[in-house]
């Protein structure tokens, strides 16, 4: 997809309007693809938007794209020094007040839009994207659909004797069929005792019977990614610890899913999860975040976390996965991705 | 302790600088080996005898037992960092074009120095492990394209083709692709940047595919382009033979010492002097590459740089005619004393 999206256009331009701004220099690549789609290469292009346009200052062979895709934009061809030309268009525009992200500019060219007297604001446009449009929470359910359609596949599929690999690779490709265009991340595939490392990344462990499996993967399609993880015991014989916080896990992120509110922070939400876990007696074996927020990116703003004191928007899209490890024998996490309503956090699917 | 890091604090005892803070995470992957996920998840304090790294939580049980010749601070603050350096940090450096602003500064007004460019310098030259992960990624390139190449079929579109090719990468172990392919039939290969669309497939077309996976990491770069049927245009063959005659003189004349900008002369004058159609060229002759596609030096005009030996660059000459269409063809090569290896074919 390549062209302005004009709801985000027009949401980008109000969190401007807020900040008191009438400019902001573009230059990280996720930043420009959400707003103009997927045209250029990192570090080629650096855009301007102020309130009644763009100015797209980039590589002299995107010429046919900038007009195909941006005719009406201001195109300057420029191979180097591109921040120069941008202060200078900044001038000529007679913006007063322009802003750069200190988060993502490089120091060598924002030091010259600091001494121009740009302002800086910090992740501005991951602000703007959590909030997700209609359109792109409609993406969002498509790629989840196909991530759970990978799940019941390869618990069809899954055999002893496979390893990691074999079976990360089979999630992929099935996945890929269907219109996903990359991995949100490594299909994690974790076979006993690797699974309680919640970072174990698939190697040729082969599967036995009477193991814990631990999936954990997404896809990007149309540009937005999916994020589930699904855990079972491959055998008969469930091990009866193992079962016990599997259990505890979904239990977890079922309270999460129901009692999440609008209005609660990262923080709230985060606990709803970890107390089901906490009171088991399991807490110090729940390691990380309860989730994370989800989109063009695996992870993006709107961590359901302690440390997030921020409430969580209309339309946020975030991960819910607490998880269970238990050193040496295995572990457990159970995750699917939500967006917020007024009446509380839906699952995208 | 890694090959890369020791040669990085050889370095910086040659240049006799006390030390580098290094904010990029590729830059801290390529050092210490280990896997973040993603900028701000670590910076890394190197020394011509020891490297610090800070990081926080889950990351630091990991990696104190993947990397035990560093040494850790349980912090992600960089003014931390910066009262740690203390008055060391006038001697230390940074480069301003890895380092985002809000670490820029902070490290500026301690008194750290701007070093241009020296995360992509000590990524240059690459050692032997890098080598052979970049051979596995051309390798696999190849591979794929030689499988895809039988299996194109007229009706398919832009997009559908990409997908496959990807499909057959990703089968043969590719993880993951050094950028979005571009797959262009009929006229649009005449765009070089073009973005994969719902164009079918016809016979008797030109079809421009440049691609390249990952393997750990490390890219790999190729672009072939072909007539699809039997019966080429006599201009499409007279093109197709000027781009790949520059690229067999570029390749050939490949090798350490060479300058960017001579090498990107070779193609350019071999254009204009036997088909006045340099301006038809209309990128650079070629990159380096390595963790990221694109990495300097660019075989261009505007580089003054000097090839390395055991670097490696793209060639990729091209002609592009608005509404008709567009050749290039290019192979990534290793660059050596006496020449090259192609590694993708």
């Amino acid at each position: 997809m390549a062209g302005i999206d004009q709801s985000k256009l027009k949401n980008i331009l109000s969190a401007l309007n807020k900040n008191k701004l009438d400019g902001l220099v573009l230059t990280d690549l996720h930043d420009m693809n959400y707003l103009l789609g997927e045209i250029f290469c990192e570090n080629e292009a650096t855009v301007l938007i102020h309130k009644k346009g763009l100015v797209i200052v980039t590589r002299p062979l995107y010429e046919n794209d900038v007009k195909k895709y941006f005719p009406k934009a201001k195109f300057i061809p420029l191979e180097q020094d591109q921040h120069l030309e941008i202060i200078k268009q900044a001038k000529t525009l007679k913006l007063k007040a322009v802003a750069f992200d200190e988060n993502k500019e490089f120091f060598a060219a924002a030091k010259h839009y600091k001494k121009a007297g740009f302002k800086t604001v910090s992740n501005f446009i991951n602000s703007v994207r959590a909030t997700k449009t209609e359109q792109e929470l409609k993406i969002m359910k498509e790629s989840a659909q196909i991530a759970y359609g990978a799940f019941l596949y390869i618990k069809k599929e899954i055999k002893a004797g496979m390893t990691e690999k074999q079976v990360a690779l089979k999630i992929e490709m099935f996945m890929r069929e269907r219109g996903a265009t990359a991995m949100s991340f490594i299909p994690l595939v974790s076979f006993g005792a690797n699974g309680a490392n919640p970072h174990h990344l698939p190697d040729d462990t082969k599967l036995t019977k009477n193991t814990a499996v631990l999936l954990d993967f997404g896809c990007v399609y149309k540009g937005y990614c999916s994020d589930i993880t699904r855990c079972f015991w491959f055998g008969d014989k469930v091990n009866p610890e193992y079962q016990k916080i599997l259990d505890l896990a979904i239990l977890a992120h079922d309270t999460a899913a129901k009692k999440a509110k609008y209005g609660m922070t990262g923080a709230q939400i985060d606990a709803l999860a970890r107390g089901v876990i906490v009171s088991a007696g399991y807490g110090k074996y729940f390691t990380h975040r309860t989730g994370h927020g989800i989109g063009m990116q695996d992870h993006e703003l709107a961590d359901i976390s302690d440390l997030n004191k921020n409430k969580i928007g209309l339309n946020y899209c975030f991960s819910i996965e607490p998880g269970i490890y238990l050193p040496g024998k295995f572990g457990v996490r159970h995750e699917d991705c939500f967006y917020m309503t007024k009446k509380g956090i839906k699952q995208i699917k | 302790m890694t090959e890369t890091l020791k040669k990085f604090q050889k370095y910086l005892a040659a240049q006799k600088l006390g030390g580098a803070v290094i904010t990029d995470i590729l830059t801290i992957n390529y050092l210490t080996s280990f896997t973040f996920a993603g900028e701000g998840d670590a910076f890394l304090v190197v020394t011509p005898k020891k490297a610090t790294c800070y990081t926080k939580d889950m990351y630091l049980i990991d990696i104190k037992n993947k990397c035990p010749f560093l040494n850790f601070v349980n912090s992600l603050n960089i003014s931390d960092l910066v009262k740690n350096l203390g008055k060391q940090a006038k001697k230390f450096v940074f480069d301003p074009y890895a380092s985002t602003y809000l670490n820029g500064i902070a490290l500026y007004k301690a008194g750290v120095k701007e070093a241009a460019k020296i995360t992509s310098l000590i990524r240059e030259v690459k050692t032997k492990d890098e080598i052979k992960l970049i051979k596995k990624a051309c390798e696999i390139s190849s591979k794929s394209f030689e499988i895809f190449k039988k299996q194109l079929k007229a009706g398919m579109t832009e997009i559908e083709a990409a997908n496959l090719l990807e499909g057959i990468t990703a089968k043969l172990g590719g993880k993951g692709f050094s950028f979005d392919t571009i797959m262009a039939f009929g006229k649009n290969t005449a765009n070089p940047h073009h973005i994969n669309s719902n164009l079918k497939l016809k016979k008797e077309m030109p079809v421009l595919i440049d691609f390249g996976c990952r393997y750990k990491g490390y890219c790999s770069d190729m672009t072939r382009t072909f007539w699809f049927g039997k019966k080429p245009s006599a201009e499409f063959k007279h093109y197709f033979d000027a781009v790949f005659e520059a690229y067999t003189i570029a390749s050939k004349a490949l090798k350490a010492g060479k300058s960017a900008k001579e090498m990107d002369s070779l193609a350019r004058n071999y254009f204009e002097d036997n088909f006045e159609a340099s301006k038809y060229f209309i990128h650079s002759l070629g990159h380096n590459l390595g963790l990221e596609i694109h990495e300097r030096p660019i075989l261009s005009q505007r580089s003054e740089e000097i090839l390395k030996e055991n670097a490696l660059t793209t060639i990729e000459p091209g002609l592009y005619f608005k509404n008709k269409f567009g050749i290039r063809y290019e192979d990534t090569f290793l660059i050596t004393k006496t020449g090259s290896i192609k590694l993708t074919k």
